[in-house]
């Protein structure tokens, strides 16, 4: 009787300890990915990108094909959210580790006046070297920006600033087959944006 | 003639169970099964529909009747429904306006929960369309001014906006009119447009896209916790209407 109920109690404690393990460990990996972000389901190719970059040359959206780009609307003299977006951007680079590879930052600038390609490369290199700026002439950062939803106006500030750009300031995430997946809102962490990048990697 | 029992042979070397009738293999495969069932329920009955996530809806800075600014960033965070037109189309050009105009007024019937409704009608002749005009043919057509704008902004960018952002045709003719696709957009607070009305395809009655943005209003007050991860599968399997 007391080898029975021993055998009883070793069989509940081994179906608790399998039970556990079964939601702490097993569960959560079958768990479905919850973007932080707002996913889009275009079945049409991301709106063309044919801009300069901050190397200097021309390059657009096809030729990071087999990555995952991450386009970002902003300007060099930015006082607030664009620095703040590019460093969220590059913890969740490193976060990433070798993944990272993958992923293309690329900032557009909404100031093409002064952001020519040499001074976007010395900003973005302050944030990560990978980082690539993109500029053109302003009919062209214009329609790019409308298309993808993005709104941008020149307005007054100061004399240490001169004038301010309003902006735009979501993430939008092209995945490796070139089509618009993510929207990511500004006040996304570095793990929210690691993780939805880890997910499309 | 030889009768060989099997079971009389096995003795002492015990055959292993097959895998079909493990104890494991039976609980995994009926945890399949279900899943693989409620799929299809699911996407069979579609419990919950969403409108599609279609594309972006293009950033803009336009001008409205009054004369004030008005930018997509002012109307983020609202479900706006827009038409494209001019204040030159008249009998027999299909204005889209009075089904705007039917929807506008029995928006009341759909809950939208704390969300704001606005209906946008952009003009794509800024040429002729300044604000006194655009004025003119919104008081025609009942719109407020408030939750109802007309607005246009530069030439140059009509085409950006219009055409390639909300993909909506339009073209100025040699007399001056234009030939254009009388749309109706539905663009959700994030700024993503969730429904394309269009004449050539189907006609916008009033009552399909009432019921889209009651479907919208439904994804926006349920689409949090657990039941937002429903309204994800629903985008999942294109649970759409």
């Amino acid at each position: 009787m007391n080898q029975r109920l021993r055998t009883l109690a070793l069989a509940l404690v081994a179906g608790i300890a399998l039970a556990v393990l079964l939601v702490v460990v097993v569960l959560p990996r079958f768990r479905p990915h919850v973007f932080s972000g707002t996913v889009i389901q275009s079945q049409t190719p991301a709106p063309t990108v044919d801009l300069i970059t901050s190397t200097g040359e021309r390059a657009s959206l096809g030729d990071f094909e087999d990555q995952v780009v991450v386009l970002y609307f902003g300007y060099t003299f930015c006082p607030d959210v664009c620095p703040t977006t590019l460093s969220t951007l590059k913890k969740a680079m490193d976060k990433l580790g070798s993944s990272s590879d993958d992923v293309q930052v690329i900032m557009v600038s909404v100031d093409p006046e002064r952001d020519s390609p040499e001074i976007l490369d010395d900003y973005l290199g302050f944030f990560d070297p990978r980082f690539l700026g993109m500029t053109g002439t302003e009919a062209e950062i214009a329609e790019v920006a409308t298309v993808y939803g993005v709104f941008f106006q020149a307005e007054e500030g100061s004399v240490d600033t001169g004038y301010l750009v309003s902006h735009t300031a979501n993430l939008m995430v092209v995945d490796r087959e070139g089509h618009l997946k993510l929207i990511i809102p500004p006040d996304a962490t570095a793990d929210q944006i690691a993780d939805d990048l880890d997910y499309l990697l | 003639m030889t009768i060989t029992d099997t079971r009389v042979e096995s003795i002492g070397a015990p055959v292993p169970r097959p895998l079909t009738r493990r104890p494991w293999f039976l609980v995994a495969a009926a945890f399949g099964v279900l899943l693989v069932l409620g799929a299809l329920w699911f996407k069979i009955f579609e419990p919950i529909q969403v409108l599609p996530r279609i594309r972006l809806a293009p950033g803009f800075s336009l001008t409205d009747q009054s004369g004030a600014q008005v930018t997509s960033e002012d109307l983020r965070g609202s479900v706006v429904l827009y038409t494209f037109t001019y204040a030159g189309c008249e009998e027999p050009c299909q204005a889209p306006e009075p089904t705007m105009a039917a929807i506008r007024n029995r928006i009341g019937e759909v809950d939208l929960g704390e969300t704001a409704v606005r209906f946008v009608t952009i003009s794509f002749d800024p040429e002729n369309d300044t604000p006194e005009v655009l004025n003119a043919r919104a008081g025609a057509m009942g719109a407020d001014g408030d939750q109802w704008i007309y607005a246009t902004g530069a030439e140059s960018l009509m085409k950006p906006i219009i055409g390639s952002g909300f993909k909506t045709y339009f073209e100025r003719r040699d007399d001056g009119s234009f030939a254009f696709d009388p749309a109706l957009i539905l663009v959700d607070g994030w700024g993503v447009v969730r429904g394309e009305y269009r004449y050539q395809t189907r006609s916008p009655d009033t009552e399909r896209v009432l019921n889209h943005i009651g479907i919208l209003g439904d994804e926006i007050r349920n689409s949090h916790g657990v039941t937002g991860l429903a309204y994800e599968a629903a985008h999942f399997f294109l649970c759409y209407p």
